[in-house]
Protein backbone atom coordinates (compact mmCIF):
# COMPACT_ATOMS: atom_id res chain seq x y z
CA UNK A 1 0.00 0.00 0.00
CA UNK A 2 2.73 2.58 0.72
CA UNK A 3 4.59 1.76 -2.86
CA UNK A 4 1.01 2.40 -4.21
CA UNK A 5 0.87 5.63 -2.21
CA UNK A 6 4.61 7.25 -3.31
CA UNK A 7 3.95 6.61 -6.69
CA UNK A 8 0.35 8.19 -6.45
CA UNK A 9 0.98 11.69 -4.10
CA UNK A 10 2.26 13.58 -7.11
CA UNK A 11 -0.34 13.23 -9.28
CA UNK A 12 -2.71 12.28 -6.81
CA UNK A 13 -5.01 15.23 -7.18
CA UNK A 14 -5.26 15.30 -11.30
CA UNK A 15 -6.00 11.78 -10.80
CA UNK A 16 -8.97 11.98 -8.29
CA UNK A 17 -10.31 15.05 -10.47
CA UNK A 18 -10.07 12.66 -13.90
CA UNK A 19 -11.49 9.27 -12.33
CA UNK A 20 -14.25 10.83 -10.38
CA UNK A 21 -14.50 13.77 -13.31
CA UNK A 22 -14.41 16.54 -9.83
CA UNK A 23 -17.13 14.87 -8.44
CA UNK A 24 -14.43 14.12 -5.51
CA UNK A 25 -14.56 18.05 -4.69
CA UNK A 26 -18.22 18.12 -4.00
CA UNK A 27 -18.13 14.63 -1.78
CA UNK A 28 -15.48 16.57 0.21
CA UNK A 29 -17.49 19.78 0.58
CA UNK A 30 -20.55 17.84 1.62
CA UNK A 31 -17.95 16.18 3.92
CA UNK A 32 -17.13 19.62 5.81
CA UNK A 33 -20.64 21.35 5.54
CA UNK A 34 -22.06 18.37 7.70
CA UNK A 35 -18.60 18.93 10.15
CA UNK A 36 -19.96 22.27 10.47
CA UNK A 37 -17.11 23.44 12.27
CA UNK A 38 -17.21 26.48 14.33
CA UNK A 39 -14.24 28.90 14.73
CA UNK A 40 -11.98 27.20 18.15
CA UNK A 41 -12.37 23.19 16.56
CA UNK A 42 -9.80 20.88 16.83
CA UNK A 43 -9.36 18.53 13.63
CA UNK A 44 -7.65 15.42 12.79
CA UNK A 45 -7.44 14.90 9.36
CA UNK A 46 -6.27 11.07 9.04
CA UNK A 47 -4.97 9.33 6.01
CA UNK A 48 -5.11 13.28 4.52
CA UNK A 49 -2.02 13.46 3.07
CA UNK A 50 -2.47 16.34 0.44
CA UNK A 51 -4.58 18.47 2.37
CA UNK A 52 -8.01 18.41 0.85
CA UNK A 53 -10.12 18.23 3.91
CA UNK A 54 -7.88 20.48 6.32
CA UNK A 55 -8.10 23.19 3.33
CA UNK A 56 -11.83 23.39 3.17
CA UNK A 57 -11.87 22.98 6.94
CA UNK A 58 -9.92 26.19 7.46
CA UNK A 59 -11.90 28.19 4.43
CA UNK A 60 -15.08 27.27 6.43
CA UNK A 61 -14.27 28.16 9.69
CA UNK A 62 -12.45 31.09 8.21
CA UNK A 63 -16.18 32.32 6.68
CA UNK A 64 -18.30 31.45 9.48
CA UNK A 65 -15.41 33.52 11.95
CA UNK A 66 -15.90 36.87 9.68
CA UNK A 67 -19.56 36.40 9.43
CA UNK A 68 -19.19 36.29 13.24
CA UNK A 69 -16.56 39.46 13.55
CA UNK A 70 -19.23 41.19 11.04
CA UNK A 71 -21.83 40.56 13.00
CA UNK A 72 -19.73 42.21 16.13
CA UNK A 73 -18.56 45.05 14.45
CA UNK A 74 -22.14 45.85 13.91
CA UNK A 75 -22.71 46.03 17.42
CA UNK A 76 -19.67 47.82 18.24
CA UNK A 77 -20.91 51.17 16.44
CA UNK A 78 -21.38 52.77 19.65
CA UNK A 79 -17.92 52.51 21.08
CA UNK A 80 -15.40 54.73 21.20
CA UNK A 81 -12.00 54.67 18.86
CA UNK A 82 -10.36 53.58 22.10
CA UNK A 83 -12.20 50.74 22.83
CA UNK A 84 -12.49 49.98 18.97
CA UNK A 85 -8.68 50.38 18.86
CA UNK A 86 -8.21 48.37 22.21
CA UNK A 87 -10.69 45.32 20.81
CA UNK A 88 -7.96 45.11 17.26
CA UNK A 89 -5.26 44.28 19.63
CA UNK A 90 -7.02 41.29 21.45
CA UNK A 91 -7.05 37.66 20.02
CA UNK A 92 -10.95 38.53 19.31
CA UNK A 93 -9.97 39.34 16.15
CA UNK A 94 -7.73 36.15 15.54
CA UNK A 95 -9.04 35.03 11.75
CA UNK A 96 -9.15 31.20 12.60
CA UNK A 97 -10.49 31.66 16.11
CA UNK A 98 -8.16 29.23 17.62
CA UNK A 99 -9.15 25.97 15.09
CA UNK A 100 -6.78 23.68 14.49
CA UNK A 101 -6.13 21.05 12.00
CA UNK A 102 -3.15 18.22 12.31
CA UNK A 103 -2.92 16.17 9.05
CA UNK A 104 -1.65 12.80 10.24
CA UNK A 105 -0.43 10.44 6.95
CA UNK A 106 2.00 7.45 6.77
CA UNK A 107 3.04 8.41 3.97
CA UNK A 108 6.00 10.61 3.51
CA UNK A 109 5.06 11.90 -0.12
CA UNK A 110 1.70 12.74 0.33
CA UNK A 111 2.40 14.82 3.54
CA UNK A 112 5.16 17.01 1.67
CA UNK A 113 3.21 17.34 -1.30
CA UNK A 114 0.36 18.70 1.03
CA UNK A 115 2.55 20.75 3.12
CA UNK A 116 4.16 22.15 0.00
CA UNK A 117 0.36 22.65 -1.45
CA UNK A 118 -0.06 24.67 1.46
CA UNK A 119 2.29 27.17 1.06
CA UNK A 120 1.66 27.41 -2.71
CA UNK A 121 -2.18 28.15 -1.37
CA UNK A 122 -0.94 30.44 0.92
CA UNK A 123 -2.22 28.51 4.26
CA UNK A 124 -0.09 29.24 7.50
CA UNK A 125 -1.85 29.29 10.66
CA UNK A 126 -3.41 26.25 12.37
CA UNK A 127 -2.07 23.86 10.46
CA UNK A 128 0.52 20.95 11.19
CA UNK A 129 1.35 17.78 9.43
CA UNK A 130 2.55 14.53 11.41
CA UNK A 131 3.62 11.49 10.14
CA UNK A 132 2.34 8.82 11.37
CA UNK A 133 0.19 5.20 11.49
CA UNK A 134 -3.74 5.47 11.96
CA UNK A 135 -3.72 1.87 13.72
CA UNK A 136 -0.92 3.69 16.55
CA UNK A 137 -1.93 7.35 16.74
CA UNK A 138 0.90 9.15 18.43
CA UNK A 139 -1.90 11.79 19.62
CA UNK A 140 -2.82 11.86 23.82
CA UNK A 141 -5.80 10.39 24.67
CA UNK A 142 -9.09 12.84 24.39
CA UNK A 143 -7.92 15.82 22.62
CA UNK A 144 -9.69 16.35 19.34
CA UNK A 145 -13.25 17.39 18.55
CA UNK A 146 -13.64 16.39 15.17
CA UNK A 147 -12.10 13.20 13.63
CA UNK A 148 -12.17 12.94 9.59
CA UNK A 149 -10.78 10.29 7.36
CA UNK A 150 -11.77 10.67 4.04
CA UNK A 151 -10.36 8.02 1.26
CA UNK A 152 -8.13 6.73 3.54
CA UNK A 153 -9.77 3.75 5.48
CA UNK A 154 -9.83 1.65 3.17
CA UNK A 155 -6.12 1.04 2.86
CA UNK A 156 -5.90 0.18 6.67
CA UNK A 157 -4.87 -3.13 7.69
CA UNK A 158 -6.49 -3.42 10.88
CA UNK A 159 -9.58 -0.89 10.54
CA UNK A 160 -10.48 -1.76 13.52
CA UNK A 161 -7.65 -0.45 15.67
CA UNK A 162 -7.77 2.39 13.42
CA UNK A 163 -11.64 3.08 14.51
CA UNK A 164 -10.26 2.18 18.30
CA UNK A 165 -7.59 4.43 17.75
CA UNK A 166 -10.28 7.45 16.79
CA UNK A 167 -12.51 6.82 19.61
CA UNK A 168 -9.38 7.03 21.98
CA UNK A 169 -8.20 10.40 20.65
CA UNK A 170 -11.49 12.18 20.36
CA UNK A 171 -13.12 14.02 23.51
CA UNK A 172 -16.17 13.19 24.80
CA UNK A 173 -18.74 15.01 22.55
CA UNK A 174 -16.47 14.25 19.54
CA UNK A 175 -17.35 13.56 16.37
CA UNK A 176 -16.17 10.68 13.92
CA UNK A 177 -16.52 11.07 10.72
CA UNK A 178 -15.40 8.99 7.38
CA UNK A 179 -15.88 9.44 4.04
CA UNK A 180 -15.33 6.34 1.57
CA UNK A 181 -15.91 4.72 -1.18
CA UNK A 182 -19.20 1.90 -0.16
CA UNK A 183 -21.52 0.06 -2.12
CA UNK A 184 -23.80 0.78 -5.14
CA UNK A 185 -27.34 -1.56 -4.22
CA UNK A 186 -29.00 0.04 -7.53
CA UNK A 187 -28.13 -3.06 -9.94
CA UNK A 188 -28.23 -0.28 -13.07
CA UNK A 189 -25.73 1.96 -11.71
CA UNK A 190 -23.61 -0.33 -9.98
CA UNK A 191 -23.23 -2.14 -13.36
CA UNK A 192 -21.97 1.08 -14.64
CA UNK A 193 -20.13 2.00 -12.03
CA UNK A 194 -18.26 -1.59 -12.34
CA UNK A 195 -17.49 -1.15 -16.40
CA UNK A 196 -16.00 2.28 -15.50
CA UNK A 197 -13.88 0.98 -12.34
CA UNK A 198 -12.38 -1.87 -13.97
CA UNK A 199 -12.31 -0.57 -17.40
CA UNK A 200 -11.79 3.32 -17.32
CA UNK A 201 -9.96 4.16 -14.06
CA UNK A 202 -7.20 1.83 -14.71
CA UNK A 203 -6.49 2.90 -18.00
CA UNK A 204 -6.81 6.88 -16.85
CA UNK A 205 -4.04 6.03 -14.40
CA UNK A 206 -1.82 4.74 -16.89
CA UNK A 207 -2.10 7.66 -19.07
CA UNK A 208 -2.03 10.39 -16.57
CA UNK A 209 0.08 8.78 -13.53
CA UNK A 210 1.86 6.21 -16.25
CA UNK A 211 0.81 3.65 -13.75
CA UNK A 212 -1.95 0.93 -14.12
CA UNK A 213 -1.34 -1.41 -11.34
CA UNK A 214 -1.54 1.38 -8.57
CA UNK A 215 -5.08 2.00 -10.12
CA UNK A 216 -5.83 -1.03 -10.39
CA UNK A 217 -5.29 -1.36 -6.72
CA UNK A 218 -7.64 1.18 -5.91
CA UNK A 219 -10.49 -0.48 -7.87
CA UNK A 220 -10.24 -3.37 -5.84
CA UNK A 221 -9.44 -2.10 -2.57
CA UNK A 222 -12.79 -0.06 -2.82
CA UNK A 223 -14.21 -3.33 -4.06
CA UNK A 224 -13.18 -5.03 -0.63
CA UNK A 225 -14.30 -2.58 1.51
CA UNK A 226 -17.29 -3.43 3.93
CA UNK A 227 -20.49 -2.39 2.68
CA UNK A 228 -22.47 0.89 4.77
CA UNK A 229 -24.54 -1.53 7.36
CA UNK A 230 -20.79 -3.75 8.00
CA UNK A 231 -18.84 -0.79 8.09
CA UNK A 232 -21.30 1.31 10.81
CA UNK A 233 -21.47 -1.72 13.06
CA UNK A 234 -17.98 -1.85 12.94
CA UNK A 235 -17.77 1.65 13.91
CA UNK A 236 -20.57 0.92 16.57
CA UNK A 237 -18.32 -1.51 18.08
CA UNK A 238 -15.65 0.98 18.36
CA UNK A 239 -17.93 2.67 21.05
CA UNK A 240 -19.02 5.54 19.18
CA UNK A 241 -23.20 6.61 19.46
CA UNK A 242 -25.42 7.96 16.98
CA UNK A 243 -23.48 5.88 14.39
CA UNK A 244 -25.15 6.85 10.79
CA UNK A 245 -24.33 7.04 7.31
CA UNK A 246 -25.31 9.15 4.04
CA UNK A 247 -24.96 7.67 1.05
CA UNK A 248 -23.26 9.71 -2.03
CA UNK A 249 -24.10 9.50 -5.49
CA UNK A 250 -25.94 6.31 -5.40
CA UNK A 251 -24.07 4.76 -2.57
CA UNK A 252 -20.62 4.39 -4.71
CA UNK A 253 -19.47 7.15 -1.59
CA UNK A 254 -20.75 7.21 1.97
CA UNK A 255 -20.11 9.24 4.78
CA UNK A 256 -20.47 7.72 8.01
CA UNK A 257 -20.63 9.20 11.35
CA UNK A 258 -20.70 8.57 14.83
CA UNK A 259 -20.14 10.38 18.53
CA UNK A 260 -17.89 9.23 21.77
CA UNK A 261 -20.04 10.53 24.62
CA UNK B 1 29.60 23.45 14.92
CA UNK B 2 26.99 25.76 13.60
CA UNK B 3 25.12 24.59 10.22
CA UNK B 4 23.41 27.32 8.59
CA UNK B 5 19.98 26.18 8.72
CA UNK B 6 17.01 27.25 6.84
CA UNK B 7 14.72 28.03 9.61
CA UNK B 8 12.94 31.23 9.82
CA UNK B 9 15.26 33.13 12.44
CA UNK B 10 16.94 30.34 14.43
CA UNK B 11 20.41 31.26 14.32
CA UNK B 12 21.42 27.67 15.60
CA UNK B 13 20.42 24.53 14.49
CA UNK B 14 23.29 21.54 14.75
CA UNK B 15 23.14 19.81 11.19
CA UNK B 16 21.48 17.08 11.92
CA UNK B 17 23.33 14.82 10.07
CA UNK B 18 21.45 12.85 7.53
CA UNK B 19 21.36 15.35 4.22
CA UNK B 20 17.71 15.45 3.50
CA UNK B 21 16.66 16.67 7.31
CA UNK B 22 16.55 19.78 7.83
CA UNK B 23 16.71 21.44 11.03
CA UNK B 24 13.26 23.09 10.36
CA UNK B 25 12.09 23.58 13.88
CA UNK B 26 8.70 21.89 14.93
CA UNK B 27 5.01 23.49 14.72
CA UNK B 28 4.80 24.10 18.53
CA UNK B 29 1.39 24.05 19.11
CA UNK B 30 1.73 20.19 17.92
CA UNK B 31 3.68 19.44 21.13
CA UNK B 32 0.35 19.93 22.87
CA UNK B 33 -0.81 16.89 21.30
CA UNK B 34 2.37 14.32 20.55
CA UNK B 35 2.87 11.40 22.13
CA UNK B 36 4.63 8.07 21.87
CA UNK B 37 2.76 5.64 19.68
CA UNK B 38 3.76 2.98 21.51
CA UNK B 39 3.16 4.12 25.02
CA UNK B 40 1.03 7.49 24.34
CA UNK B 41 3.12 9.10 27.04
CA UNK B 42 4.61 12.16 26.62
CA UNK B 43 7.92 13.30 24.46
CA UNK B 44 10.62 15.96 24.79
CA UNK B 45 11.80 17.72 22.39
CA UNK B 46 15.35 17.82 21.85
CA UNK B 47 16.51 21.48 19.87
CA UNK B 48 20.07 19.66 19.92
CA UNK B 49 18.94 16.98 17.23
CA UNK B 50 15.86 18.16 15.88
CA UNK B 51 14.19 14.87 17.73
CA UNK B 52 10.93 14.04 20.17
CA UNK B 53 12.64 11.90 22.64
CA UNK B 54 10.78 9.18 25.05
CA UNK B 55 13.09 8.81 28.07
CA UNK B 56 11.27 5.83 28.73
CA UNK B 57 11.39 4.02 26.31
CA UNK B 58 14.35 5.26 24.77
CA UNK B 59 13.44 6.39 21.82
CA UNK B 60 13.56 9.07 19.43
CA UNK B 61 11.33 10.28 16.89
CA UNK B 62 13.43 12.62 13.74
CA UNK B 63 11.55 15.48 13.00
CA UNK B 64 12.45 16.08 9.20
CA UNK B 65 11.37 19.08 6.78
CA UNK B 66 9.12 20.78 9.96
CA UNK B 67 7.05 16.92 10.02
CA UNK B 68 7.49 14.50 12.82
CA UNK B 69 8.02 10.80 11.97
CA UNK B 70 6.21 9.09 14.48
CA UNK B 71 6.03 5.96 13.34
CA UNK B 72 7.63 3.54 15.54
CA UNK B 73 9.91 1.55 13.36
CA UNK B 74 11.61 5.15 12.24
CA UNK B 75 12.53 5.55 15.69
CA UNK B 76 16.17 5.57 16.79
CA UNK B 77 16.91 4.09 20.00
CA UNK B 78 18.95 6.09 22.36
CA UNK B 79 19.95 3.83 25.22
CA UNK B 80 23.68 2.93 23.28
CA UNK B 81 25.45 6.18 22.71
CA UNK B 82 24.88 6.95 19.57
CA UNK B 83 26.84 9.89 17.43
CA UNK B 84 24.43 12.85 17.66
CA UNK B 85 23.61 12.22 13.76
CA UNK B 86 22.29 9.76 12.20
CA UNK B 87 18.68 9.74 13.02
CA UNK B 88 17.40 6.74 10.86
CA UNK B 89 15.69 7.29 7.72
CA UNK B 90 12.38 4.88 6.81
Amino acid sequence: VYQVFESVAKKYDVMNDSMSLGIHRVWKDILVHKMNPSPGTLLLDVAGGTGDIAFRFINYVRSVRERQLQRRLRHHQNLSWQEIAESYQEDKFKSLGDSQVVVCDINKEMLKAGKQKAQDLGYSEGLSWVLGNAEELPFDDDKFDVYTIAFGIRNVTRIDLALEEAYRVLKPGGRFLCLEFSHVSNPLISRLYDLYSFQVIPVLGEVIAGDWKSYQYLVESIRRFPPQEEFKAMIEDAGFFKVDYQNLSFGIVAIHSGFKL
Amino acid sequence: RRAASGSQGQGQGSGSGSGSSSAQPLEPSLLRFLVCPLSKRPLRYEEATNELINEELGIAYPIIDGIPNMIPEAARTTRKKPPAEGSKQP
